[in-house]
């Protein structure tokens, strides 16, 4: 009897160790976290508009108010630069690396004339871009991530159905493309 | 002859059973450390960066959700009324007072699962605060209802228990830790059934 009681209290402590061990570890194989869901839609360097209802990787707008496009990027190859314009009552960024880790983040009014121009490369291409700034990039945020590999979100607000229309143009009119100077 | 296989299966049982269910408790339990809560609204404003605890991480990668940026917004979640109880679809619930600053916030229902409640196009499944209905000091009142209500009607159609979700878009809430004192709205329950 002792010896039963002494196994399961062995099987115990294993599960403590195995509880962390899993916990640790469950980022890394779930295969139904977000940036596997971003880049299931097989949709790279373009912003794509999530629907009401999911979509094929599980994915939509959660929030009855807001539009959501996301857009996977690489930076490996040279910088991604974001785009959008358009007169929507709120929209918003956040850049997320493949771990989901957020990057960077913004809001209309945190931006340059209210239009979204956002830069991401890694620290030596921003160096080379500091550098010699393009003519292009003068009034761009520049922003550093160390991963290579990331996904954006670019959300719209529609308080009323009548904004429904400009948010989709805004949406649809936003780009996601690799920088080439 | 048997008794030492049986020592090690037991033991072995006990380690993966135990902790495999004891991690889909704790991730089914809670979103991680690091929440807010003011009164019955929770929030995790540290979950989607670098710094969220192994919990939240594992969490987040398990629900596969596009997580508010801090520049963006900060959901609130209440899965209970001010007094505990679990909200029930089958109960009106009036939620009045106000936010704490923000340029925009939405108010709609979810499932227990966090898939939002769509009762059609017929009803007001969601209220935000341009549609809302304030009195003079800008402080409003919502009923959450499966019965239709005058005023700011928020259209309850499910069965069991259901949540709130407030979420408020650029709001210094986000970065802020003197958040305890802010106010939320209240969420008091006013009767259950079709009385």
């Amino acid at each position: 009897m002792r010896s039963v009681l002494f196994a399961v209290l062995v099987g115990l402590i294993g599960a403590a160790l195995l509880h962390i061990v899993i916990v640790l570890t469950l980022p890394q194989f779930t295969g139904r976290d977000a940036y596997t869901r971003v880049l299931g839609l097989l949709e790279m360097d373009s912003f794509f508009p999530l629907t009401m209802e999911p979509g094929p990787t599980g994915l939509d707008n959660n929030d009855p108010f807001l539009r959501t496009a996301v857009c996977s990027f690489s930076v490996a190859e040279g910088p991604a630069r974001f785009l959008a314009r358009g007169a929507v009552p709120f929209w918003s960024l956040s850049i997320f690396d493949s771990g989901s880790n957020e990057v960077f983040s913004m809001n209309d009014q945190t931006a340059v004339n209210g239009n979204l121009d956002l830069v991401v490369a890694t620290p030596i291409q921003l160096v080379e871009l500091r550098k010699s700034p393009p003519e292009a990039l003068a009034q761009t945020i520049m922003i550093e991530m160390k991963d290579e590999e990331g996904y954006a979100v670019l959300r719209a607000l529609a308080p009323l159905d009548s904004f429904e229309e400009q948010v989709r143009s805004f949406l649809t009119e936003s780009r996601c493309e690799p920088f080439q100077r | 002859m048997f008794r030492v296989p049986l020592l090690v299966a037991v033991a072995l049982i006990a380690t993966f059973g135990g902790g495999i269910a004891s991690v889909l408790w704790a991730l089914k339990a809670t979103v991680g450390f690091g929440s807010i809560a003011i009164g019955p609204w929770v929030a995790f404003p540290e979950a989607q960066t670098l710094a969220a605890d192994p919990y939240a991480k594992a969490h987040r990668a398990r629900a596969g959700e596009l997580l508010y940026g801090g520049a963006e917004g900060l959901m609130f979640t209440a899965a209970t009324d001010d007094s505990g109880a679990s909200l029930s679809a089958a109960c009106s619930y009036d939620i009045s007072g106000v936010t704490p600053p923000a340029r925009f916030w939405t108010l709609y229902a979810t499932a227990s699962n966090g898939a939002a409640l769509r009762p059609g196009p017929d009803v007001p499944s969601a209220i935000n605060s341009w549609t809302v209905l304030r009195a003079a000091d800008s402080s409003f009142v919502i009923h959450a209802s499966p019965i239709a209500q005058p005023d700011n009607w928020l259209a309850i159609r499910h069965t069991g228990n259901f949540r709130l979700v407030l979420t408020l878009l650029d709001t210094p809430t986000a970065g802020s830790s003197g958040l305890i004192d802010l106010a939320m709205p209240k969420i008091v329950k006013t009767g259950c059934g079709h009385a």
